[in-house]
């Protein structure tokens, strides 16, 4: 990009530079002499053309909207289209839930998030779920509660993305999506449903790109993995080789690539270290970009575009001065909006207490209409890039990612290397802790810049008690009583021999060799099945559809 | 006097286990013996105390309520008549029920953030062992 007669010309400068600042920091006491990221690369005080020399324009930066995507999956940025406002919901039964839905769209939200549709394996009135219900999720018990859960809910305009893996939510979300005249070739959302070589993640694929072509069916949770310590480079490249794992399996089972791998969305943290998250995303949608292209001849070009929901990082958030948090959470929304993704949900102030209250997810949806609709970032389309910092730190991250997935390759995949990934995991989780033990992490108000009177703690205390207005969520145990009066109903409705003879077949699709276990599904659902009749179904049958969670869950 | 401590270290849901497995390392290197218990209800807990014969339980909640599931476990405690093992709760956990469950009987309240040095030295005064200065 640049002559060579300017580069030697620059060398000297920024050597002569260097050498002058190094010194100054040397000498100055208290000064920041040295600097890494969470990825461990090191962070000088400036960057020059020096950082970029090559970097060839249209190879790795390109235009947004075209390959490699570094700049931005659609050409118009959020020009063309804001992030979707997606704020996680989960609380209480289905009423309540939708009364909160109902509530943040008349505060602004433009898509909407279940939590507590991952079937528990037991229903309401099990004494298993004692303490659970309704606390932290919605509880779903059956089709009943899909039903309430979405009464008055535009699915067409709002789309909805299921927290859940399973077989049982997805047949649930159909049976509503038909008992609202929307035809499955219509229906839009997305799951979490991570990918991983278990029958029910592959068949909820296979059955979506056939049936439900606009769904977003296969999920990328790195963004839970990150909550769990690791770095920055691992959350690229464990997410690249997870998919890279199971594309091949799907590619082994005879299916295309172009036919699948743009119904996959990515699942991402944003956390403290600013630019470093920056440089993340747009790694990210390279080097998703570079795999499928390059190494599955991907030709599609959506499959090519890695586009992004992001979910803030959680636990910088402080008991000790917790408003605090509406700014952390701002900035780290603030680095997902300039890295580019497509969907957010930025975390309430109060959540290292309880969950979200109208009050702190309303301040949620704000934090993002203030970036999207005060500041002007969002009028120009990656506007970092080109500096010399963010690109150098663009390429760094890439090559660590790059590492990460050849070490995980060569260990024959992410199924394989499941554990040693678990290991490194918790490694880094110990060694993020020591660092703020230490004090060499600095959280504002806990380990540093303390306030004995915590003025902030004081006056969401007082909100709390004088307030006429929920200030932090208090559960409520008569939720369970609730659920449980639903339950019966339900169960006392709905034409049981009917149901029987729904869970028989179910039953049969699951152990039979080759059939996809969604239809059966389906129209078991369709007959109020509960979660609880669900999970024996399944721990009946002689087939194993998922692992346990515990063993699947990496963060 | 006992050589080492015994803890048996439970949680109620299966999401978000940093702290669980960062703790579960820090208490290990100050010579305590932890008991994983993985995802347990609140009797699981009680039986897996009684089995492992510990000296202490370590009860994370996140998703749960702990105003639920703490007096639960105090109330199966006392049926199996173990209440004396001493009680520590950790995790997501709110002012109010932290009172609650403190007026219940339970030792100590870990919240996000507590220096993991400070977590051993508290289990070990519970348990009366020497408050040595101990390095994590």
């Amino acid at each position: 990009m640049y002559k060579k007669e300017f580069l030697d010309k620059l060398s000297k400068a920024t050597q002569k530079y260097e050498e002058e600042v190094n010194q100054i920091l040397e000498e100055l006491p208290g000064a920041e002499k040295e600097r890494i990221t969470s990825s461990g690369i090191p962070v000088k005080p400036l960057y020059t053309p020096l950082d970029v020399k090559d970097t060839d324009y249209f190879k790795d930066l390109g235009f947004p909207g075209e390959h490699p995507f570094t700049r931005g999956v659609y050409p118009g940025g959020y020009r063309s289209r804001k992030t979707n406002i997606r704020q996680i919901t989960g609380l209480g039964t289905a009423e309540e839930t939708n009364e909160r839905w109902k509530w943040l769209i008349s505060q602004g939200v433009t898509a909407l998030a279940v939590i507590g549709v991952q079937p528990w394996g037991y229903d309401a009135d099990d004494e298993r779920a004692i303490g659970f219900t309704g606390k932290d999720e919605i509880v779903c018990d059956s089709l009943y509660d899909y039903e309430t859960l979405f009464d008055g809910i535009d699915i067409g305009k709002f789309s909805v993305h299921l927290i859940a893996g399973s077989a049982f939510t997805l047949a649930n979300y159909f049976a509503m999506a038909e008992k609202k005249g929307i035809p499955l070739k219509e229906l839009k959302g997305s799951m979490s449903n991570t990918l991983k070589p278990s029958k029910q993640c592959l068949d909820i694929i296979e059955f979506c790109m056939k049936n439900v072509p606009n769904f977003n069916a296969g999920y990328l949770d790195v963004r839970n993995t990150r909550e769990g310590g690791c770095t920055a480079a691992q959350e690229v490249g464990w997410g690249i080789a997870m998919t890279k794992t199971v594309v091949d399996v799907l590619v082994s089972r005879g299916i295309d690539v172009d036919d699948f791998a743009s119904r996959i969305t990515w699942f991402v943290n944003s956390g403290p270290d600013f630019f470093e998250e920056i440089a993340k995303f747009r790694c990210i949608r390279r080097m998703w970009s570079r795999m499928f292209r390059d190494d599955y001849g991907a030709k599609n070009p959506r499959t090519l575009q890695a586009r992004m929901h992001c979910q803030t990082y959680a636990p910088s958030l402080t008991r000790a001065q917790p408003f605090n948090n509406l700014i952390r959470s701002a900035y780290y929304g603030l680095s997902a909006i300039l890295g580019g993704v497509q969907s957010m949900h930025i975390n309430s102030f109060d959540e290292p207490f309880a969950t979200p209250t109208e009050l702190s997810a309303s301040l949620s949806v704000k934090t993002q209409q203030i970036i999207n609709f005060e500041t002007g970032i969002t009028s120009v389309v990656d506007p970092l890039g080109g500096s010399y910092y963010v690109e150098s730190l663009t390429d760094q991250l890439e090559e660590k990612a790059q590492e990460i997935i050849d070490d995980i390759e060569s260990r024959g995949g992410s199924f394989k290397a499941f554990d040693l990934m678990k290991n490194q995991l918790r490694k880094e989780a110990i060694q993020l802790q020591d660092n703020i033990d230490s004090g060499k992490m600095v959280i504002v108000g806990t380990n540093e810049f303390v306030d004995e009177q915590d003025i902030q703690l004081k006056a969401l205390e007082i909100l709390q008690n004088s307030a006429d207005f929920e200030a932090i969520k208090e559960y409520d145990p008569a939720i369970r009583d609730k659920q449980i009066a639903r339950l019966t109903k339900v169960r006392k409705e709905r034409d049981n021999a009917k149901l029987e003879k729904a869970m028989k077949e179910l039953s049969d699709a699951l152990n039979a060799d080759d059939e996809n276990i969604m239809p059966a599904t389906i129209e078991a659902v369709k007959c109020y099945m509960t979660q609880g009749e669900y999970a024996r179904v399944v721990a009946g049958a002689n087939k194993q559809i998922t692992k346990t969670d515990e063993e699947e869950f990496l963060g | 006097m006992k050589q080492s401590i015994k803890l048996l270290l439970s949680r109620d849901d299966m999401t978000h286990q940093r702290g669980y497995w960062v703790i579960t390392n820090a208490l290990r290197d100050a010579g305590i013996e932890v008991v994983l218990g993985g995802i347990q209800t609140p009797s699981a807990i009680v039986e897996t105390a009684i089995q492992e014969d510990v000296d202490i339980i370590g009860y994370r909640i996140m998703q749960g309520s702990p105003k639920v599931l703490v007096p639960l476990l105090i109330e199966k405690m006392k049926a199996r008549e173990i209440e004396d093992i001493p009680v520590m709760v950790g995790g997501i956990i709110p002012t109010k029920d932290e009172e609650l469950i403190r007026e219940l009987g339970v030792k100590e309240v870990i919240h996000p953030y507590t220096p993991l040095n400070r977590i051993v030295e508290t289990i070990n005064k519970i348990c009366g062992m020497p408050t040595e200065k101990t390095e994590v």
